[in-house]
């Protein structure tokens, strides 16, 4: 065996979950058996949990291209997009010296990190497709309405 | 979370696979090799992403099956340093949390990882003790997000004592020290009572 390239690019969670959606994966355990294999059954399950779930390649394309406004590395981008950040709080987790990054708009001019950072929420709120709500936030907000 | 690496290797097609069209053979070949196996410093092998090219096909002398020299694309699950992740918490002792994403199992966050003010509570569990004194537990199979430190290859042990727990080849290393990352309860809570404050 022979390792011409050890990275040879990286996949976004949607990419992935687009490749065995094409394989034919499922979630029914049975119907999985046979067409794809155990590894990339329970990958497909895990990545039906994410943001990636429902993600099209239109809006992530979309977001690339709105995202040029924003200095953010390529590394940053892979994880917003992955993971859709909600709140501040994610997207310092999410992008590196969030902080230092935000605090300069597209026209290289200071401006507010808090504020910048939440236009950056704003437009990943509008490109990006909410996941679907999970069953026990649903069980919960029902009660709630109850 | 995910990166495609570009592999050439010699594949012996064994003489029961001859029946069936080449490419599917040497994919199915090619699954049995690599499929759910970890590779030395290039990750857990997902799936078999593309065949670039098949050539040769000579039969050595003395074997029973034609030697096909195939470059292919393997779906790696190889997290970059850096990468946030969201698992489940499968386990702790003294060293730290262990993390499940479901598919890959042999994560950990150890204790000088975590946020500052962690320590193990009277029962054995971790928890967060708050400014306030609250005490944050993190629980078995409470959704945490945490950021990949590294990632380890280890030797494949020639001594397995009995009792030790079974080789992981592929060890990250996680950590949940800074904004945004830990249970994810911490944080949605957080949001509810920012919202329930604005308002």
């Amino acid at each position: 065996m022979k390792i011409l390239k050890a990275n040879a690019g990286s996949l976004t969670n949607f990419e992935v979950l687009d490749f065995l959606r094409s394989r034919g994966a499922k979630v029914d355990p049975m119907g999985c058996l046979g067409v794809v294999a155990a590894s990339e059954c329970k990958v497909y399950e895990y990545l039906l949990q994410t943001p990636a779930c429902n993600q099209t390649r239109e809006s992530i394309y979309e977001f690339v291209k709105r995202s040029e406004g924003f200095r953010l590395a390529d590394a940053d981008k892979l994880n917003v997009i992955n993971w859709r950040p909600s709140s501040a709080a994610d997207a310092y987790a999410m992008i590196e010296e969030c902080g230092r990054r935000f605090n300069r708009d597209e026209r290289g001019e200071t401006c507010d990190e808090d504020e910048r950072v939440q236009e950056f929420l704003d437009m990943v709120k509008e490109v990006l497709p909410p996941p679907p709500p999970k069953a026990e936030a649903e069980a919960e907000a029902e009660a709630m309405q109850e | 979370m995910f990166s495609l690496s570009l592999i050439e290797h010699d594949l012996p097609m064994p003489p029961h696979l001859l029946s069936r069209p080449l490419l599917d053979a040497i994919k199915a070949e090619l699954e049995r090799l690599f499929l759910d196996k970890v590779i030395a410093n290039l990750g857990l092998c997902v799936s078999v992403y593309d065949i670039r090219s098949v050539e040769g096909g000579s039969i050595h002398a003395g074997e029973g099956c034609s030697t096909y020299r195939v470059s292919f694309r393997l779906l790696m699950f190889k997290p970059f340093n850096g990468e946030v992740l969201v698992g489940r918490i499968s386990g702790y002792d003294d060293k730290g949390l262990q993390v499940s994403l479901d598919f890959f199992d042999d994560i950990c966050i150890p204790g000088h990882l975590m946020q500052f003010g962690t320590e193990r509570g009277p029962d054995g569990r971790w928890m967060l003790k708050t400014e306030d004194n609250d005490e944050l537990y993190l629980d078995l199979d409470d959704e945490i997000r945490f950021l990949v430190s590294s990632t380890k290859y280890l030797p494949i042990p020639i001594e397995q004592k009995e009792g030790d727990p079974p080789f992981a080849p592929m060890q990250i290393v996680g950590s949940i020290k800074g904004d945004g990352l830990g249970l994810l309860a911490w944080w949605a809570a957080d949001e509810e009572g920012e919202e329930a404050a604005e308002q």
